[in-house]
Parts: C-alpha cells; sequence; structure tokens
C-alpha cells in the first residue's frame, strides 16, 4: 500500500515484478540499477540467489523526483518466479501498487506464463484485490532470442494467452539488452500513479 | 529439413535453455536429439555424439536436483535479515514474525526474546518462539522453553495459561507424554486447598487453537515426487481440515496421494507464523462439474503441529 505524506508531499509506492521462473525479472531490475543511475537512491539487493535463482526477493529503490509538486518514492520487488516459493511470492506481494508481468517469449514456456498469471491473480485476490483493476503491464520478454533461431511465439498469440481479458499495455522487451525496459516501468509507474491520484488525489 | 540440421537446431535449442537455467526443457531437447541420432545408422562420431549428450542430460539433472534440495530458506546475512525486518514489519512485533516468515528463525528468536519485556507483545513473542524453535530445534527445546519461563517470573499465570494451552496439545498429538506444568496463582492455590464447600461449575475445555493456514508445503516421503517439497494453497479451512484444489495441469504431483495416507513432513504458514506439522489425506477427489472441472479436491486433516 502506498504510503501518501499529506505534509511533507511525499509517495512512497511498490511496483512488484512478476512472472514464471527464469523469465526476466531479476534481469530488468538490473538493467534499470545500471542505466537509471540518476534516479536510483541506493543499493539494488538480490536477497540470496540458488544457482542464479531468486529464493527470496530482490529490491530496488528509486526517487522519481518531484512530479506535481509531490516527492515520488518507487521501490522496486521481484517474486521468486519458481513455484514451490507460492509463500514467498504472497508475502512480497503485500501492499502493492502497481505489476509489471514478465512473460518468456519462449515457446516451450507457454504454460508456464498462464500458470504465472493464474497464480498472481489468485494473491491478489488473497490481499483483496483484483488482476482486473490492479494497475497492470505486461512484458514480452527475450524478443532478442528470435535472432539465434530459438522458437519463440509471436506477440499476437502471447496477447491471446494473456492479455485477451486483461486488456493492459503491453511492451515486446529484451531485458538482457535492455530493449524495452524503460518503456515498461515508466507505463508502469504511469498507471500506478494514475490509480494513486484517484485513490489520493495528489496531485494538485 | 535435413536430419543434420534438425539435429543441430535441437542440439543449440537446449544449450539456449540449459544457459538460461530451463534445465527440464534443455533436457528435453537433448533427449529429443539423442532419439534422433539413434536413428541414424551411418553417423560419423555417432557414438562420441552420443556420450556427450549423455553427459549433457546428466549434468543437468545434477544441477536440478541442486536446486529442487537447496535450502528452501537459507540464513541470511544479517543486512538481509535487516533489510527484510524494514521491508514487511511497521513494528517491532511484525518485524520478528517477518523473519520467521521468511525462515531466519535463529534471528526471529533473539528479537522475540527481546519483545518478552513488553507486556504488550509477551504472549505473543512467546508463542512464536515456541514455534521457531519446534521448526529449527525440537519439541524438547520449546518444552524446556517453557518450563524456564514457568520456573522464572516473566510471565503472568493468565499469559502462561495461554502458552501452556497453546503447546500442550501440540505435545498430545505427537504422543508425547509430558504434561506441562499449570501456572496458578497464589490465591487460586489457597483456594484449593481450603474446603469452601460453595457450588462447583465444571469449567469448560479451552478451545484448541487453530491458527488460519493460506497455505502448505508437503515434504513428499514416497512416490515420483519422492525427497521434493511442493506448496500448495489452501481454499478452504474449517478447523483442523484443509482443502485444496489442485489444478489437473499439476496431477503428477498428487498421484502418489490416496486417502488416508499420512503426510507426516508438512510446513504450514498461516499468516502470523509458519510451523511443521502431519496430516492425514482425508479424500482425494476429481471434480465432475463446474468451472474446475477435471481439477482434484484434496481433503486433509491435521493431526499434529
Amino acid at each position: 500500500m502506498a504510503i501518501f505524506n499529506l505534509k511533507k508531499r511525499e509517495i512512497e509506492c511498490k511496483i512488484v515484478y512478476y512472472g514464471p521462473g527464469r523469465c526476466g525479472k531479476t534481469t530488468n531490475l538490473e538493467y534499470i540499477f545500471k542505466s537509471y543511475k540518476k534516479q536510483v537512491t541506493g543499493e539494488m539487493v538480490s536477497i540470496n540467489t540458488e544457482g542464479d535463482r531468486t529464493l527470496f526477493f530482490d529490491f530496488l529503490p528509486m526517487g522519481l523526483g518531484k512530479i506535481k509538486d509531490c516527492d515520488i518514492r518507487v521501490q522496486l520487488y521481484t517474486v521468486p518466479g519458481q513455484i514451490k516459493y507460492s509463500s514467498t511470492r504472497k508475502l512480497v506481494l503485500r501492499g502493492v501498487d502497481g505489476i509489471v508481468f514478465v512473460a518468456d517469449s519462449l515457446e516451450v514456456r507457454r504454460q508456464k506464463n498462464m500458470i504465472s498469471l493464474k497464480d498472481l491473480q489468485t494473491n491478489l485476490k488473497e490481499y483483496g484485490k483484483s488482476i482486473f483493476k490492479i494497475p497492470l503491464v505486461i512484458q514480452h520478454n527475450k524478443r532478442d532470442l528470435a535472432d539465434e533461431g530459438i522458437p519463440l511465439m509471436t506477440i499476437e498469440q502471447m496477447e491471446r494467452d494473456l492479455n485477451r481479458q486483461l486488456k493492459v499495455p503491453s511492451f515486446p522487451g529484451s531485458a538482457v539488452k535492455g530493449t524495452g525496459v524503460g518503456v515498461t516501468l515508466k507505463a508502469c509507474l504511469m498507471e500506478t500513479l494514475k490509480s494513486l491520484q484517484r485513490e489520493f488525489k495528489w496531485a494538485k | 529439413m535435413d536430419i543434420n540440421l534438425q539435429i543441430k537446431s535441437l542440439l543449440s535449442e537446449a544449450e539456449l535453455y540449459r544457459s538460461q537455467g530451463l534445465f527440464s526443457e534443455a533436457k528435453d531437447k537433448y533427449h529429443a536429439a539423442s532419439a534422433m541420432i539413434h536413428k541414424i545408422d551411418r553417423l560419423k562420431n555417432k557414438d562420441s555424439l552420443l556420450k556427450a549428450i549423455s553427459g549433457k542430460i546428466q549434468s543437468l539433472e545434477e544441477k536440478t536436483a541442486k536446486v529442487e534440495t537447496g535450502p528452501g530458506s537459507p540464513e541470511l546475512s544479517k543486512k538481509g535479515q535487516n533489510l527484510i525486518k524494514s521491508l514487511f514489519g511497521e513494528n517491532d512485533m511484525q518485524q520478528a514474525v517477518a523473519l520467521a516468515k521468511f525462515g531466519q528463525f535463529e534471528r526471529a528468536i533473539v528479537e522475540l526474546t527481546a519483545l518478552l519485556k513488553d507486556d504488550v507483545y509477551r504472549v505473543d513473542a512467546g508463542k512464536n518462539i515456541i514455534r521457531c524453535k519446534m521448526a529449527i530445534a525440537s519439541v524438547d527445546d520449546a518444552i524446556d522453553q517453557y518450563n524456564q519461563w514457568y520456573s522464572g517470573d516473566l510471565f503472568t499465570v493468565s499469559q502462561l495459561e495461554t502458552i501452556r494451552t497453546y503447546l500442550q496439545p501440540i505435545l498430545d498429538k505427537k504422543g508425547i507424554d509430558k504434561p506441562l506444568p499449570v501456572p496458578v496463582n497464589e490465591r487460586a492455590e489457597l483456594n484449593a486447598t481450603a474446603d469452601s464447600g460453595g457450588i462447583e461449575f465444571s469449567m469448560p475445555e479451552p478451545e484448541e487453537e487453530i491458527l488460519d493456514i493460506s497455505s502448505i508445503g508437503i515434504t513428499f516421503t514416497s512416490g515420483s515426487q519422492k525427497g521434493k517439497m511442493v506448496e500448495f494453497d489452501v481454499n478452504f479451512q474449517s478447523g483442523k481440515m484443509l482443502s485444496l484444489i489442485i489444478s489437473k495441469n499439476d496431477k503428477g504431483l498428487i498421484d502418489d496421494l490416496k486417502d488416508g495416507d499420512e503426510l507426516e513432513e508438512i510446513q504450514f504458514y498461516s499468516p502470523i507464523a509458519m510451523f511443521k506439522g502431519m496430516a492425514v489425506i482425508a479424500s482425494k477427489t476429481q471434480i465432475k462439474t463446474g468451472p474446475k472441472q477435471g481439477d482434484f479436491c484434496l481433503d486433509l486433516k491435521i493431526t499434529s503441529t
């Protein structure tokens, strides 16, 4: 849940990167950490990994500066993607304000994307939130692998699988190269701030 | 496509999946390539190729096993633990419980012990210390802790009784015949010795506390999932009965489970703590109609926590 300090005119909100295991959530945060130094306000912390796999979460604090006379601070998190870390995902999702769903474009990961999105819906429901109402954007990651001749799903296919009912903003991306990372985050922040405006009327 | 090109394509796909950490997908492609190679009679270096693929598959299996059997909640650095505290708890109690939820039991016990000094938090801190001790050490450690508190004067009689009524049923269910000493205050002791001759009401037994359980982790001790811990969400709870809806896509996970089976290693996750226990499968049924048609409903009865 975002914190709005009316006196100091400060908003602190929480964005969570969600998606199946190995889809590139941590890679997104790593790229943001490397490339948005001006906005990053602290170290990126990756809480323990087993062979590169996130076991707990990654955390990256950012400051967007003043928007409409309000100081905007953002906390970016990733969740562990593996199915067995369901309870950790739920814990990290608590108080979320906006979500980036990172989908894996590899054909072989089609089912995993759908299972993870369904898992997101279930976990949000437990916090009394609807996947249809929460600020959400989708990133179709790993598009660069098409150049290596690896079978990828088409964007149309992924939209049909994941975004047919949600109809949320979506972007192709390659977190490893940085393509689409910034635009995805920006879209998510815009959706989140719009939603917080409806809630707090923070913008003068 | 030429068969050589097909094999080359499968192998490069497998290599990419391996590099991405998608071990299962990589293995599938290596197996497919291997099957294709087997079919070709006159292939140069056929044996060495098959041997190399077999080595890759074995290496993937080792990596998969390492990931699957790795600790679910390894001990973090103090910095990591501090971050968990600051990000997931607003007050001292929530911060200590957050540590326990992330499996940082040792540090959680230290923080909870400090909270025992605070009258507001004392009982919750005490119960969570007992839970942490049972999660990392043994029931005996939890009993020792209770006895230590019983001998001291930190807890009031009613506070200590709350802890006792939490711990005693756990011991009873585990078949541990160690009745915990019942805390009594001096006035009650005096009343007990003096024969008042007044009316005596039979007091209701204290209700057993069953926490709301949001999810469980079952460690399979037999069958195809042997040694693995799989987490399931709890869809419905009525006291000790838990109902889980398991997607037909995950049928393989529960294939080996049948009515009456005892699950001896279950990790229970509740909003305030995590703890270990046992359960028995009351029923496993496939849903015949409705939106969840084809999914499975698994009813578990908690037998001990």
